[in-house]
């Protein structure tokens, strides 16, 4: 579902990633773990298309599964253009159903299916949560020439997402993020990934910031939203305690901006007895 | 009259921001073809007027409680002087009360001036929607007087395709009466929105925003003041503007507290967005508390739209045009949302979006 290959990026002129190359299958959980700053939220920034953060080398590739083949290639001008952007490695033959994810735009990005919850969710004065989502919502089914939901279906929806994260329905109406704390956030983020409905969820620090309960809530949020055979998730963590709960299919230890060690849960575990410095060394 | 036109300079201080170099030329020259009104009334139910170049439309208005005369308005406001002669009144009685009154100032080129007059004694309830179309100078004075408890709503939108609306209004809002204005500049034309409030009565609420949105070469501005004589007295300002292209706006606002107005509560919050950086934003927030048990909030911010906001609306599919507008559209909300009347709050959002929809 996800190829990356050899993937070089920086910030304002400094390297942060060196060489990434990982692999992640439908239906697989990936938790990428390591010490503050060696890349991880980067590697996030990149793989949604942040501004600012260059890749100067390697590539990303993508294969939607089934939103690319639902997409009818004259179903409306933003699915053509989309369809056509999906085709960027017919020169080299075999690639078939793969996209070149570095050359689309963020919110083309998210029409194919890539979600990214954020580490800080971002606070939006003026457009209620509702607003917010039916917008998204209905913005990526129309580059991919599905109908678009009405206000009604749309709420109906929202509040189903809302109740499975124990999220107050009052908070839907609220300004997007603003005056919510930061588990409040955190779980807007996974009723937001409930309603968008995403293939590939990259999640940034998703457990950050969260109490046990609040943390019980996301992880099954995750498990219930995102564990399905067409489906994979990229998780991005410091702490074991979210992998106990949505029990990831690989560990990865990413240092120095490069992925250093790989494992199954257990190695996430003895990171946590051993921290850092002693098992990426 | 035309003779007797006399423009303060920008030299001075309340005037620096101004252009006021179209109006001689404006005032010289003749009336043409006005436009249509109708389509320009949102449906209250009540009184509704048309203003033709500043002359009453009988055939197109229904006056209600509105009165037409010649009024003597006292001012020495170097532009609101200049609006004499004939005008419209609103005087409502103790516990009166009227439906949404609606009035559109259709302009047809050359210069209008219009003197008004709302006076609501104890207890009376009153809202005024003014909406100003087509070209040319529009020239208004309006002294609002409110007694004890009367309420007034006033929503006032330009829309001119061009020229200049020039709007002065002076109000005293008295004991426990509230007086809440809003002003939405989404024409083409350029303004000065030039308001004069004192709260004289206890417990006074007074509430004086709305959002300027410039493109182009245009130029729009507030000068207000906003004076608490009284105690226990509250008031907000809350005002955005847009500006884009070379435009400018300009947002000046200032709170008085007099020496006995104690416990007063006053807010002020001035934003402005640059959609380019090419544009200009001028804010001029200012207290002059003389009290010393008061409450009085001010911010002053002009900024660009949030790239991690832009961002985030991305990653969620929101195309970048969708999500600039969507931006300077919340951006803009709090100011229109004071709007009480929902019709009204609607059709002024659907004014907004439609100059945001035209600019972005």
């Amino acid at each position: 579902m996800l190829k990356i290959d050899n993937l070089h990026a920086e910030i304002d002129g400094k390297e942060i990633l060196k060489g990434l190359n990982l692999e992640v299958n439908a239906g697989e959980v990936h938790a990428i773990m390591g010490p503050n700053g060696a890349g991880k939220s980067t590697l996030g920034y990149v793989l949604g298309g942040r501004p600012g953060y260059e890749v100067t080398g390697g590539s990303v590739m993508f294969h939607p599964a089934r939103h690319a083949g639902l997409v009818p290639a004259s179903a409306s001008p933003q699915a053509e253009a989309l369809a056509d952007k999906q085709t960027p490695a017919q020169g080299r033959g075999d690639d078939h159903g793969w996209v070149d994810l570095l050359e689309l735009e963020p919110h083309e990005r998210a029409a194919l299916g890539l979600f990214l919850g954020f580490q800080y969710p971002v606070e939006i004065p003026g457009i209620s949560n509702v607003q917010f989502l039916r917008e998204a919502l209905n913005s990526q089914r129309k580059a991919r020439g599905e109908a678009l939901l009405s206000g009604g279906e749309f709420l109906k929806l929202a509040r189903a997402q809302a109740d499975g994260l124990g999220m107050d329905q009052e908070m839907l109406k609220r300004p997007v993020n603003v005056g919510f704390s930061g588990g409040e956030k955190k779980r807007n983020e996974m009723v937001q990934m409930g309603i968008i409905a995403p293939r590939f969820a990259i999640l940034d620090e998703t457990d950050s910031g969260l109490d046990i309960d609040a943390l019980k809530a996301v992880g099954e949020g995750i498990n219930r939203i995102m564990r399905a055979p067409d489906k994979a998730v990229l998780l991005i963590t410091h702490y074991e305690r979210l992998l106990e709960i949505v029990a990831p299919d690989f560990v990865h230890v990413l240092a120095g901006g490069r992925i250093v060690r790989s494992g199954g849960i257990e190695l996430a575990r003895q990171l946590e007895a051993e921290g850092y410095a002693q098992v990426a060394a | 009259m035309v003779e007797l036109l006399e423009l303060p300079s920008r030299r001075e201080e309340a005037w620096r921001w101004s252009r006021l170099d179209a109006l001689p030329e404006l005032a010289r020259a003749r009336h043409g073809q006005a436009g249509n009104a109708a389509q320009h009334f949102i449906g209250l139910g009540g009184p509704r007027l048309v203003f033709v170049d500043g002359v009453l439309d009988e055939d197109a208005s229904e006056l209600g409680r509105v009165s037409i005369g010649a009024l003597e308005l006292a001012t020495d406001h170097p532009l609101g002087r200049q609006a004499t002669g004939a005008g419209w009144a609103l005087t409502l009685d103790r516990d009166q009360a009227t439906d949404g009154i609606e009035i559109v100032h259709v302009a047809s080129g050359g210069a209008n001036h219009l003197p008004a007059r709302i006076t609501l004694a104890e207890d009376a309830v009153a809202s005024v929607v003014e909406t100003y179309v087509g070209e040319g100078w529009a020239n208004r004075l309006t002294q609002i007087e409110l007694a004890r408890s009367a309420r007034l709503m006033r929503s006032v939108r330009m829309l001119q395709g061009s020229g200049f609306v020039s709007i002065r209004d002076e109000a005293t809002v008295g004991e426990g009466a509230s007086l809440v204005s809003v002003f939405l500049g989404a024409g083409g034309m350029d303004c000065r929105i030039d308001d004069a409030i004192t709260c004289n009565g206890a417990a006074a609420y007074a509430e004086l925003g709305g959002a300027l949105l410039t493109d182009g070469n245009q130029r729009q501005e507030c000068a207000v003041s906003l004076r608490h004589d009284a105690v226990n007295g509250q008031s907000r300002q809350i005002w955005r503007a847009v500006a884009k292209d070379v435009s400018t706006a300009s947002l000046a606002a200032r709170v008085e507290v007099a020496r006995g107005a104690q416990k007063t509560d006053g807010e002020q919050s001035l934003r402005g967005l640059l959609l380019d950086r090419t544009a200009t934003i001028n804010l001029k927030p200012e207290l002059e508390i003389f009290a010393d048990d008061v409450k009085c909030a001010h911010g002053a911010t002009v900024g660009e739209l949030d790239a991690r906001a832009l961002f985030y609306l991305a990653s969620r599919g929101i195309a970048p045009a969708r999500a600039r507008g969507l931006l300077t559209r919340a951006f803009v909300a709090d100011a229109i949302d004071r709007i009480g009347d929902e019709a009204t709050r609607d059709a002024f959002s659907v004014d907004a979006d439609a100059w945001l929809e035209k600019t972005l």
